[in-house]
């Protein structure tokens, strides 16, 4: 198309003509790149209008189920003031010069898309309305816009989008963005769209990266060591070969950073099923390295002995906690387990790639195409540049997807068998060979004065670091502490990492440990937020039950009353007690005060991720050893609400995968071993135990923040604390199940 | 490797493989009906699901030897042309978030509804308890259900 071609040559909002006499605008950063120096300028992606109508909105980033391939087209069609119905949406493949970064991560696409997207809009709407202008002899100012239509009121003369396209892709680029539309005008963003690919999804149209087929593509299924960090020694591959269909059989020497690429031997065949037969026919004896002396249960005492050995780090500190802790009226001191966790994104993992004439081409569910392309060129020897990305859609991400490992393997298999090859994990591999959420260990002392103010907080957090094992250069903490609580600092030039939460509390220490471990770790869906919610809240309703104080007032004490982080990386985004205050109040109205019955009880949460807030009330029943979520009730405040029926899926999925974690998700580690390997060991909830999620989110014109992770937090605390009510026994260790409970279903499904 | 004779979607496709091979991927890569995924192949998740003769099977755990005689419906199937009302319902509802295990979703309520026209809250999450879904869409897949059964019961009341 000719707006590659155009874009990466002159590196502005660039407008083109298509063959068919269609308009395209492609954009940087324009007008911007005066005002944001840091981001200067960096091509981002193009709406096309075709002269019947048609409009095509690029999607730049990946989906996997959170919505973007909807939602951020819409801030494009809001400021084109586009009639939605003759959008179509394409993936784009990855493109540095046209898109910049490509990725989705961290709730982050929401608020980091929004201006060059919806300046993106601003121009293709001016420059249709100035066509029009010009069309019709009048002032461009006196023109206005309906969904696909310029219009001059005093003249009553119409125009579709369509027929101005041509002329439009004639006119110059303008000096600078136009402005953007008032928010209190959009039609289209706040409405409720509906997913573009839903369609297709329901007709069973192949649009995942195991979908993918290329001519001549062949089939490959890794075999890899049982023990973590261990290498193929030994590989007798003669009965593998004997299998039918079976090709080749190569072996993956890994590379030294274990979330590039990880050893492993390849059996290539003609069908998956044929590849799968050769790999049991495998005899490979393994170096099974060090790994093998590893277990998860001797994790506590190592944790505890890290703690006794002293010598931990303190990444915050103010006043005296051992004085104040000794003081306090009211005391908690409670120690948390955190259990490693799978991603079991329902599409295995899985890639397909073509590697010839220097050239690596790469089709599959890439979550960070940018940073992914650098991984999969060095796997294979090759420039960045050598590198090309079709990203199809993600059947499930939580985190997992963050890594490119299995592209980098696809492309390594497809250059040692010089054929395009579809590399696809079995079950059994991505539950035993996941990158895990850390797991971790908790002691927190806490304490409330005499006037029931929160007068210390000392927390201490043992853990394993996914910051650690990827072998960043970065602090291992930075990657486990999201979401705990720190003191202000004193000092204004001070700033704080935004996803540290910095409160008032007078006496108050957070100090940090870790030991490096073989076993994988990696990014979970609202990473390390999805456990410090639950020792935070955990211990706060201790304090509230113990101190008998009012669980707002105790939160509006030590949180204070209005904004105080200054976001390092964005400094328009504050953390604000008061919002999430506000959520709390509204989920626990929402969820009513009506007594329940014996052995319900009803608990509550709240968190601030990455920039928006979530609480959840959860009610449950515990009869004798059966424990059933019987109603979870969420509120969030997410800034303005992009596209609220995604928000509300968000929610309801995001709290019950909270849920499914927190009833059911721990990995073992045995000898170096995953213990479980399919969902008969590694359970996800069903259907049956789902509760109903309410959903209640806060009207707000407040800048738009992500939704992908925000629900999920503060489920497991939710519940834990419903628990305490319903029973008297504080849970501290998840999941749920293995406290001895059997789950039960909810009586109800709100249908 | 043998010839196996299937009925799938109304149409009779002949295919060579051996014996053992699971439905499922006969479908994948032989058949290129790449609608019904794998999710396990151990028959735990039912991101597999098809009919065979209308009821609800698991096409990881049938082998192709097992699949002959039986007439095959997969989601391309579903609709026979026009969509089928759950498929409406799921378009309604927007169910479907990374909508990976949604074609084995679709397949076992179909089963459900043709079965059981009305059927309750509690038969709703019983027949569907086995389908996972990792993005947890449960609270929209009971609702789209719900409202594919009340149209249906419109329609032929």
């Amino acid at each position: 198309m000719t707006a590659a071609r155009t874009i990466s040559r002159r590196r502005f909002f660039a407008i083109s003509g298509t063959v068919a006499g269609g308009l395209v605008v492609a954009w940087s950063i324009p007008g911007c790149a005066a005002t944001r120096s840091r981001r200067a300028f960096t091509p981002s992606g193009f709406v096309q209008i075709d002269p019947d109508g048609q409009i095509t909105i690029t999607a730049k980033n990946p989906d996997m189920g959170q919505g973007v391939k909807t939602s951020l087209p819409m801030y494009v069609a809001e400021e084109l003031d586009a009639d939605w119905a003759s959008v179509r949406v394409v993936q784009a493949d990855l493109n540095r010069d046209r898109y910049g970064g490509q990725g989705s991560g961290g709730s982050d696409n929401t608020p980091s898309e929004w201006q060059r997207l919806h300046e993106a809009g601003a121009i293709a709407r001016a420059l249709l309305v100035t066509a029009a202008a010009g069309r019709w002899g009048v002032d461009a100012a006196a023109c206005e816009t309906e969904p696909g239509f310029v219009v001059h009121r005093a003249s009553e003369k119409r125009a579709s989008f369509g027929s101005l396209a041509t002329d439009a892709a004639q006119l110059p680029v303008p000096a600078k963005a136009p402005p953007l539309k008032d928010p209190s005008t959009y039609r289209l963003i706040g409405t409720g769209v509906r997913g573009v690919d839903v369609p297709a999804i329901v007709r069973g149209t192949p649009l995942y990266g195991i979908d993918v087929r290329i001519p001549g593509m062949l089939h490959a299924v890794i075999e890899r060591c049982p023990v973590h960090g261990g290498r193929p020694a030994q590989v007798d591959s003669a009965r593998a070969l004997a299998v039918p269909g079976v090709r080749q059989v190569v072996t993956l020497t890994g590379l030294d950073n274990p979330t590039h690429l990880r050893p492993g031997v390849a059996v290539v065949a003609d069908s998956t099923w044929a590849a799968e037969q050769g790999r049991k026919a495998l005899a490979v004896t393994w170096d099974e390295g060090a790994g093998a002396a590893e277990s998860s249960g001797h994790l506590l005492e190592q944790f505890r002995a890290l703690e006794a050995g002293g010598g931990l780090k303190t990444i915050r500190t103010a006043g005296h906690v051992d004085s104040a802790w000794r003081a306090a009226a009211t005391k908690v001191e409670l120690t948390f387990q955190q259990p490693f966790l799978a991603h079991a994104t329902l599409e295995p993992q899985n890639c397909t790639a073509h590697v010839r004439d220097g050239h690596c081409e790469i089709w599959g569910p890439l979550q960070m195409p940018t940073s992914g392309a650098p991984v999969i060129a060095n796997a294979v020897g090759m420039p960045v540049e050598a590198v090309s990305i079709h990203i199809t859609r993600l059947g499930g991400g939580f985190g997992r997807r963050l890594l490119s490992d299995y592209a980098a393997e696809a492309a390594v298999v497809s250059k040692l068998v010089a054929a395009p090859v579809q590399v696809i994990w079995s079950r059994e591999d991505d539950i035993r060979h996941d990158y895990y959420r850390p797991a971790g260990f908790h002691h927190v002392r806490a304490g409330l004065d005499g006037r029931g103010s929160l007068s210390v907080w000392h927390h201490r957090l043992l853990t394993l670091s996914r910051n650690r094992y990827r072998q960043s250069t970065n602090g291992p903490e930075m990657t486990e502490i999201y979401g705990l609580l720190v003191p202000q600092s004193a000092d204004p030039a001070d700033t704080y990492d935004p996803d540290l939460v910095p409160t008032r509390i007078r006496n108050c220490r957070l100090e940090y440990g870790d030991f490096p471990t073989t076993v994988p770790t990696g990014a979970w869906r609202a990473p390390a937020h999805n456990f410090n919610a639950f020792v935070i809240e955990s211990v706060l309703d201790e304090l509230v039950h113990r101190g008998k104080v009012d669980p707002l007032m105790l939160r509006s004490g030590f949180l204070g009353d209005r904004p105080v982080i200054p976001k390092t990386d964005d400094a328009s985004v504050q953390y604000d007690p008061r919002r999430e205050q506000n959520v709390l109040r509204l989920a626990l109205e929402k969820a009513g005060r009506q007594p329940l019955a014996m052995h319900w009880g009803r608990g509550w949460a709240a968190h601030y991720t990455f920039g928006s807030y979530a609480a959840v009330v959860a009610e449950v029943s515990v009869d004798g050893n059966r424990l059933a979520v019987e109603r979870l009730v969420a509120a969030l405040d997410v800034g303005l609400p992009v596209n609220p029926l995604t928000l509300e899926a968000q929610t309801q999925g995001g709290a019950l995968d909270g849920l499914s974690a927190a009833l059911f998700g721990e990995i073992t580690i045995d000898r170096g071993r995953t213990v479980q390997s399919s969902f008969d060991g590694y359970r996800l909830l069903r259907n049956s135990e789902a509760p109903d999620v309410e959903v209640h989110i806060t009207p707000s014109r407040e800048k738009p923040m992500g939704y992908g992770e925000i629900a999920l937090p503060p489920v497991a605390p939710a519940v834990a604390n419903a628990i305490f009510r319903a029973t008297g026994r504080r849970i501290t260790r998840l999941p749920f199940a293995a406290a001895g409970f059997e789950i039960g279903a909810p009586r109800s499904y709100g249908l | 490797m043998s010839s196996f004779t299937l009925s799938v979607n109304g149409s009779t496709r002949t295919v060579d493989v051996a014996p053992d091979t699971p439905l499922l991927w006969v479908l994948r890569d032989r058949l290129d009906m790449r609608g019904t995924k794998f999710g396990c192949g151990r028959g735990f998740c039912g991101a597999c699901t098809v009919h065979f003769d209308g009821v609800a099977t698991r096409s990881c755990q049938t082998p192709v030897a097992g699949a002959v005689g039986h007439a095959i419906t997969t989601i391309e199937g579903l609709g026979a042309g026009a969509l089928h009302p759950l498929q409406q319902a799921w378009i309604d509802e927007d169910v479907p978030q990374c909508g990976y295990c949604q074609a084995g979703q679709l397949m076992t309520a179909a089963a459900l509804l043709a079965k059981t026209p009305h059927p309750t809250d509690g038969e709703i999450v019983a027949a569907l308890a086995g389908n996972l879904c990792r993005c947890a869409t449960y609270v929209r897949i009971r609702r789209a259900v719900r409202r594919a059964s009340n149209a249906m019961a419109g329609r032929t009341p």
